[in-house]
């Protein structure tokens, strides 16, 4: 469909900066992470953030991110960055912080973000009830 | 309603010392802050607001964000002139001040009073515009005061760069005898808020300004038909006054036939007196150039006769706060009933006063050239007393509505 589109992406606004919140319906284990974009304004320096709600641009540096990532034109093609695992062993919630982009100018622009992880291992209730019912 | 943590910006530099806005800028933005506050808190509860000033030694935050109006009033009262007013630093200490908010839930805004010369550049302004777009920080803007070249495009340029899909306003108060919380209360700075602040809006601009209203009383049948009928009933009471005393003032005029009498009893009797008063301003603005005396001679009679409202009401605003701020309801009551119904007996009294011939020679003779046995004059006179009959005509039929 127009998953892959080129035509479609996000922008920055003010500045290059981008500061994106993703909240999980459920805790989440992460293994690596691809950020496709075009090639003079796609970013560059990425850091990720688990488990931070209400960042904004005045406190992106008040902590020091669960990870970091420079992006190489490869991984703006599509080449999957490897996350540091221990890390995000459990993560509800997932602040990408966008620092800056591939030619330094005003405006960065990405097309696509995936993540690629496993669900953290969550109590069966349909099992549960079944146990019950043969007593 | 929405939740919303406000900083406000107030000038407190040399400049403020200045009594064009009445009665003087400093005290007019602390009227103006005060009635911010109660608008922000009533139309949310949970809606804070803190003060710093740009002025004196450096920028100072007298309150950080805080629901308790006693402690903002209180800081308004400790305000001090001196200094120089710094805009950039002081937008940037109120944006760290909202950063800090206790609760991360509230919007971000800033209030500005920029009434003293901006002595940063466009560019300046624009970066720190920026800045508080990235932030989501909302600002409004109140120029005021002094008016350098430059001033108002510099603040453009920095409601540009922070406007977010117009969450962020502009607004410039010119001096004159409006006073700046009554120009704010009707500007986006207050109907922003939304309907909870807009009704304390309301009730404030209809107290102080006694101004334009769509309804009669600014309040009326559909939020409060008891208030309105009440309204209603001190209005017949204080016409019904208001005629008796004119026509004691009108008759002790004609029977003295001096120019000097009017004018006392205008300031003696009620100041909402309509005719004495407009009396008095055909006067001083007949003591003009001989040149145009003759069309500003007509021009005041016919504006006398009430058919532009809106002078004479002004004039009535301007003598009414010189006197007495107690009647100063009575005188919006008494001016939005004028916008709806000619007053009739204002009319038979102006006749009677125009009528008299006597009268009328005499003020004519004391002004400054203006010759009484001129025949334009005279046919002036008599044109005239022969218009309040018709407006008399005109009138009943209209006031049976």
């Amino acid at each position: 469909g127009y998953r892959e589109d080129e035509g479609l992406y996000l922008e920055s606004d003010a500045d290059e900066q981008l500061l994106i919140y993703l909240p999980f319906t459920q805790v989440v284990k992460l293994h690596s992470i691809v950020v496709k974009g075009p090639e003079e304004e796609g970013p560059k320096t990425v850091k990720l953030f688990s488990n931070r709600e209400h960042m904004g641009f005045s406190n992106v540096n008040d902590f020091p991110p669960s990870d970091t990532a420079v992006l190489t034109p490869d991984n703006l093609k599509g080449k999957p960055v490897v996350l540091k695992f221990v890390k995000f062993q459990n993560v509800r919630s997932l602040t990408i912080f966008i620092e800056d982009n591939q030619s330094d100018s005003e405006v960065t622009k990405v097309n696509k973000i995936a993540l690629f992880g496993t669900t953290v291992e969550t109590t069966d209730m349909k099992g549960l009830k079944k146990i019950e019912d043969n007593h | 309603m929405v939740l919303e943590a406000t900083m406000i910006c107030i000038d407190n530099s040399e400049w403020m010392r200045n009594g064009d806005y009445s009665p003087s800028r400093l005290r007019a933005q602390a009227d103006a802050v005060s009635l911010i506050c109660g608008a922000k808190t009533q139309s949310n509860p949970e809606n804070t607001v803190g003060i710093l000033t740009m002025g004196g030694k450096g920028v100072r935050v007298l309150t950080t964000p805080t629901t308790d109006l006693g402690k903002i009033l209180a800081c308004m009262h400790e305000l001090d002139i001196g200094g120089e007013m710094n805009i950039a630093a002081g937008i940037q200490v109120a944006q760290l001040a909202l950063k800090h908010r206790q609760n991360k839930n509230q919007r971000q805004r800033i209030i500005v009073f920029a009434g003293s010369p901006v002595k940063y550049d466009r560019k300046v302004m624009e970066m720190i515009g920026k800045k508080l777009k990235k932030n989501s920080v909302a600002i409004d803007i109140v120029n005021f005061g002094e008016d350098d070249d430059g001033k108002p495009e510099k603040l453009e340029a920095l409601l540009a760069a922070v406007n977010n899909n117009d969450s962020s306003h502009l607004v410039h108060v010119p001096t004159g005898p409006n006073a700046l919380s009554d120009v704010l209360i009707s500007s986006p700075v207050f109907t922003a808020d939304g309907e909870g602040g807009s009704g304390f809006a309301a009730a404030a601009a209809a107290a102080a300004a006694g101004g334009v209203s769509d309804f009669d009383f600014g309040v009326d049948p559909n939020i409060d038909p008891e208030l309105a009928l009440a309204l209603r009933v001190s209005m017949e009471e204080e016409r019904a006054r208001q005629e008796a005393a004119a026509k004691r003032a009108a008759d002790e005029a004609s029977r003295q036939g001096k120019e000097e009498e009017p004018l006392s009893n205008s300031q003696d009797a009620t100041m909402t007196d309509n005719t004495n008063n407009t009396a008095a301003e055909t006067t001083e603005k007949t003591a003009d150039p001989m040149d145009e005396e003759k069309s500003l001679l007509e021009r005041a009679f016919a504006m006398s006769m009430g058919t532009s409202v809106s002078d004479t009401s002004m004039a009535d605003a301007d003598t009414s706060k010189a006197t007495d701020e107690d009647k100063e309801l009575a005188l919006a009551l008494q001016m939005s009933m004028q916008d709806d119904t000619k007053d009739p007996s204002n009319q038979s009294d102006m006749s009677k006063v125009l009528g008299d011939q006597s009268f009328v020679s005499s003020i004519l003779t004391s002004l400054p050239g203006v010759d009484p046995n001129d025949p334009s004059v005279k046919d002036l006179i008599a044109s005239l007393q022969g218009q309040p009959e018709k407006k008399k005509e005109d009138e009943p039929p209209k006031d049976d509505k």
